[in-house]
């Protein structure tokens, strides 16, 4: 009886609704691979991340600063391995052997950077990514893209190609 | 359907560099024998192939300038004009305003923006064909070679009017640099060698997939069979293994030569047009230069080819603006008007020498040594100290240049330094300089024969492995701990009849302590002394004390990231049979870090007390090993003296007589003029009859010894047993 009562305009609004759904699911997403660093968790765009490499040895490299952590053979060339733990003003990781290694590339240079490990890679609606609040500390604020809530955890989207600009620009 | 000609261009140009090669080589021949008709019909052939091909493009400048040049090489084929050399240079520049036309087009690659003809150089052309040479053949062409900049290429169709003299200041573009290429020839012989060798390793990996199979089948095999004769199999399938694996390493090695010579390129690339490069700049400054070219044909990696055009084109400027001579002042200096400048390549072992050689006025060591002193590199009193090659070596100093005027050519401060550097750091090379004041000067590149493949010794050091490049180790050896020496603070050790300083590797690396030890590490060869690697840059030695020798051989070197080149630390890579990454040490580097840390040596209160006194002694220190010499300085300096260097008996004697000295201290076995004769020469002189002089040496004979004192020695200390306070305690007995 109840379906009786449904007038063609309900039945038409409820088309509309549904249709609107199909819109909502084409609003641009975007790929973020989301990592973890001593319990926080922080993404990168995916595009910006080539593989992803995990049990690999590090070798140490003689001179580098102490945010370079050594070079990884990556099928014959050579790639070297970033610790973001001093530039996110983190305590340095004890037991690195569990770690995950990005191999991204950006601002003309390409590196691994060593994470804690990899959560997810995940497409997320652009706009469920706000803008980083206006209260992030100083040293983070010309490197956070974006923030979001994943998994009922805050993430900070970096921006890859603003490490690396910053990175090859301090080396020298 | 018009045709398109721009499929035809890159041939086009592969083929006229060719005959701008042989126009070039042609002129030169007919410079030298003008009367050579068959090199007259040669290069008049190569004029009119460029004419023919270039018209079929429609490559109307080009067409123009070789059409020109084919009509006065017709002249002279023909006996209607004679050679001169005002013609010759005419000649020289038709072909490089089509060499000049030829590279844009290269760049380009379109032949409708070919710039316009040089109307100037047409109309003299036109006219030495009648048999006039016009007055503007003397102006030299800003000819730029450049290729990376060609539109500039456009300059040079109208230079300016100006005098030579004004020109060495403001020429306006004498860009030189030697060609190189992008694409390699390769015989087709040696590419089916190739690909025959690339067959065998496919067949050779098909035989470890049988290795494979056999191994599994031993490893599932279920009968009944006895342990021994388990074994047996086992054993018989690990020498099968072996003759695999040796078989494999033989083939692979070949490949790899094979591959690499692929890549090899002979020097001609960057040697053949320097002849031009030094006639334009030699032009723009008003000098008459001859280039000699020798060992074109020894080739070396290409790597190496494209990065040594700029260090020898420099080479080359600084030798025809700084090196050679005017003509006036060669002829009142008794040489021949013109200059010469030879450019050479050898090979030398593992290494290739070329060497950028003048026959000019030669560095005016006392110029650099005041220039140095003023622009405040070094301080007055090294100004004193320094020995001539140190003071020569000033000039690779960056922001160091002699020229009393700028010129455009060299004398803008950046050059030498930069030649340095690239042979150095990017080549892993060294540059030497010789110098004779008035006779000339050679500048000398050693370099390695490629960058790909190296022997590395690799060593280990807090269980971690590093590598050295061999061309930089002098020797390895083990030293007992007792024969190790304290001199102020640091540690040296004699290594026949010299001083070396010795630095832990693993403090100069700041190297971390590897947490899982290695099985090789625990060798235990530490009981046995101290092992060192004996590293040599030139006449430099430091000595490296390692925990362990690991391997040493021909290995590939892998360049770092591009954001990591900048370590200068590390020159490149190598994988190891157990797939570790090691870093190559850059033993220059590792002597400039070994050098500061050594300039940090706390000094004594000794040292400051006598500063302060203004009552420091005056020392001369002779010794031939630059080693020693530093070292017995650094003693002496740290306690207070002032301490004047000489590299030989010679030299001690001429900075005897020039300077007054409180004490003189000298080795025996030294070139030119042994330690025993100077102590006797001095003993001769006036105000050196009571000075107190003392003998250190290795040779410990009591006949030695005697004969020191019998030449006028006041001391005579046998380095081995030499420690610090026995050198200081001496000269304090001796001063008094």
């Amino acid at each position: 009886m109840n379906q009786q009562e449904i007038t063609l305009d309900q039945l038409l609004s409820q088309r509309r609704e549904a249709n609107r759904e199909i819109v909502n699911v084409e609003e641009p997403t975007r790929k973020l691979v989301v990592f973890e660093l001593q319990g926080d968790w922080f993404a990168f765009q995916g595009e910006k991340i080539r593989e992803i490499l995990s049990h690999v040895d590090v070798f140490f490299v003689p001179g580098c600063p102490t945010s370079l952590e050594g070079v990884i053979n990556v099928r014959g060339d050579i790639e070297s391995v970033i610790s973001l733990h001093e530039l996110l003003q983190l305590p340095e990781s004890v037991d690195i052997s569990s770690s995950s290694y990005l191999l991204g590339s950006g601002a003309g240079m390409s590196s691994t950077i060593r994470v804690d490990k990899v959560v997810d890679v995940v497409d997320v609606l652009l706009s469920n990514i706000h803008k980083p609040p206006t209260t992030l500390p100083e040293h983070l604020r010309a490197i956070v893209s974006g923030v979001l809530q994943f998994k009922e955890k805050t993430v900070t989207a970096l921006d890859l190609d603003r490490i690396f600009a910053d990175y090859s620009n301090g080396l020298g | 359907m018009a045709l398109d000609l721009k499929k035809f261009i890159s041939r086009f140009v592969e083929e006229a560099r060719e005959h701008i090669k042989r126009l070039g080589e042609g002129l030169d021949a007919m410079s030298r024998d003008s009367e050579d008709r068959e090199n007259i019909n040669a290069i008049f052939r190569s004029a009119h192939t460029i004419k023919g091909s270039s018209r079929m493009l429609k490559l109307s400048s080009i067409t123009e300038t070789a059409h020109k040049l084919e009509d006065v090489l017709g002249a002279l084929r023909d006996g209607s004009l004679h050679y001169r050399p005002e013609l010759g240079n005419l000649l020289y520049r038709g072909v490089d305003a089509i060499a000049v036309l030829v590279e844009y087009l290269a760049k380009s690659g379109d032949g409708a923006t070919l710039p316009a003809v040089d109307e100037a150089l047409c109309a003299s052309l036109a006219q030495a064909a009648t048999g006039e040479v016009s007055a503007a053949v003397a102006r030299p062409s800003g000819i730029d070679l450049a290729t990376d900049d060609a539109p500039l290429a456009v300059e040079s169709t109208s230079p300016p009017a100006v005098t030579p003299s004004t020109l060495a200041v403001t020429s306006p573009s004498v860009k030189a640099k030697l060609n190189t290429a992008d694409t390699v020839r390769v015989r087709l012989a040696k590419l089916d060698e190739l690909i025959k060798l690339m067959g065998e390793v496919v067949s050779s990996h098909a035989t470890l997939r049988q290795r494979l199979h056999d191994i599994r089948l031993i490893e599932y095999d279920d009968s009944p069979e006895s342990w021994e004769q388990h074994r047996a199999r086992l054993h018989h399938f690990g020498l099968t293994l072996r003759d695999d694996v040796q078989g494999q390493e033989l083939l692979m090695n070949e490949l790899h030569d094979k591959a690499l010579i692929m890549r090899m390129l002979p020097l001609a690339m960057v040697f053949d047009s320097a002849g031009r490069v030094v006639r334009d700049l030699a032009h723009s400054v008003g000098k008459e230069v001859e280039c000699v070219v020798i060992g074109a044909e020894i080739e070396l990696d290409r790597q190496m080819i494209d990065k040594l055009s700029d260090p020898i084109v420099h080479l080359l400027r600084n030798a025809i603006d700084h090196g050679l001579e005017t003509s006036a002042a060669r002829l009142a200096a008794g040489k021949s008007p013109q200059g010469h400048i030879t450019l050479s390549a050898r090979q030398d072992g593992g290494w290739v020498v070329i060497e950028v050689a003048d026959d000019g006025a030669g560095v005016p060591v006392e110029a650099v040594r005041e220039k140095a002193l003023r622009k405040g590199f070094i301080s007055a009193e090294q100004a004193t100290s320094l020995s001539d090659q140190e003071v020569v070596d000033l000039i690779f100093r960056p922001g160091f240049s002699t020229s009393a005027i700028i010129t455009d050519i060299s004398g803008r401060g950046v050059g030498m330094d930069v030649v340095k550097q690239s042979i150095v750091d990017d080549l892993q090379g060294e540059v030497t300089v010789e110098t004779r004041l008035g006779a000339g000067t050679t500048f000398a590149l050693r370099l390695p024969l490629s960058l790909a493949v190296m022997r590395v010794l690799l060593v280990e050091v807090n269980g971690l492995p590093f590598g050295f490049t061999a061309q930089y180790v002098d020797e390895l050896i083990r030293v007992p701990h007792e024969e190790m020496l304290t001199i102020v603070e640091r540690n040296a050790v004699i290594i026949r009849n010299e001083f070396v300083p010795v630095v832990a590797l693993a403090d100069l690396l700041h190297a971390p302590k590897r947490l899982v030890k290695t099985s090789r590490s625990q060798t235990g060869t530490f009981d046995h002394g101290m092992l060192l690697v004996v590293v040599r840059v030139r006449n430099e030695k430091l000595a490296l004390a390692v925990d362990d020798l690991l391997d040493e051989r021909d290995m590939v070197i892998k360049p770092l990231p591009e954001h990591m080149r900048r370590l200068t630390m590390v020159s490149g890579m190598v994988i190891t049979g157990r797939n570790e990454l090691v870093s190559v040490l850059h033993a220059p580097v590792l002597l400039e870090l070994a050098r500061k840390a050594r300039g940090q040596t706390s000094r004594t209160e000794a040292a400051d007390h006598a500063e302060a006194q203004g009552t420091a002694y005056k020392i001369l220190v002779v010794d031939d090993s630059l080693n020693t010499r530093e070292i017995e300085k650094d003693v002496l300096e740290a306690w207070g003296y002032h301490v004047t260097l000489a590299e030989d008996g010679m030299d001690g004697l001429q900075r005897a007589r020039a300077g007054t000295f409180d004490a003189i201290l000298t080795d025996v076995e030294m070139p030119n003029m042994d330690g025993f004769t100077l102590t006797s020469m001095l003993r001769q002189e006036e105000k050196y009859r009571d000075t107190p002089i003392v003998i250190i040496t290795s040779r410990e004979k009591e006949e030695d010894k005697r004969h020191g004192i019998q030449v006028g020695a006041d001391a005579y200390i046998v380095k081995g047993d030499f420690e610090q306070n026995s050198l200081v305690d001496t000269l304090r007995s001796l001063l008094g």
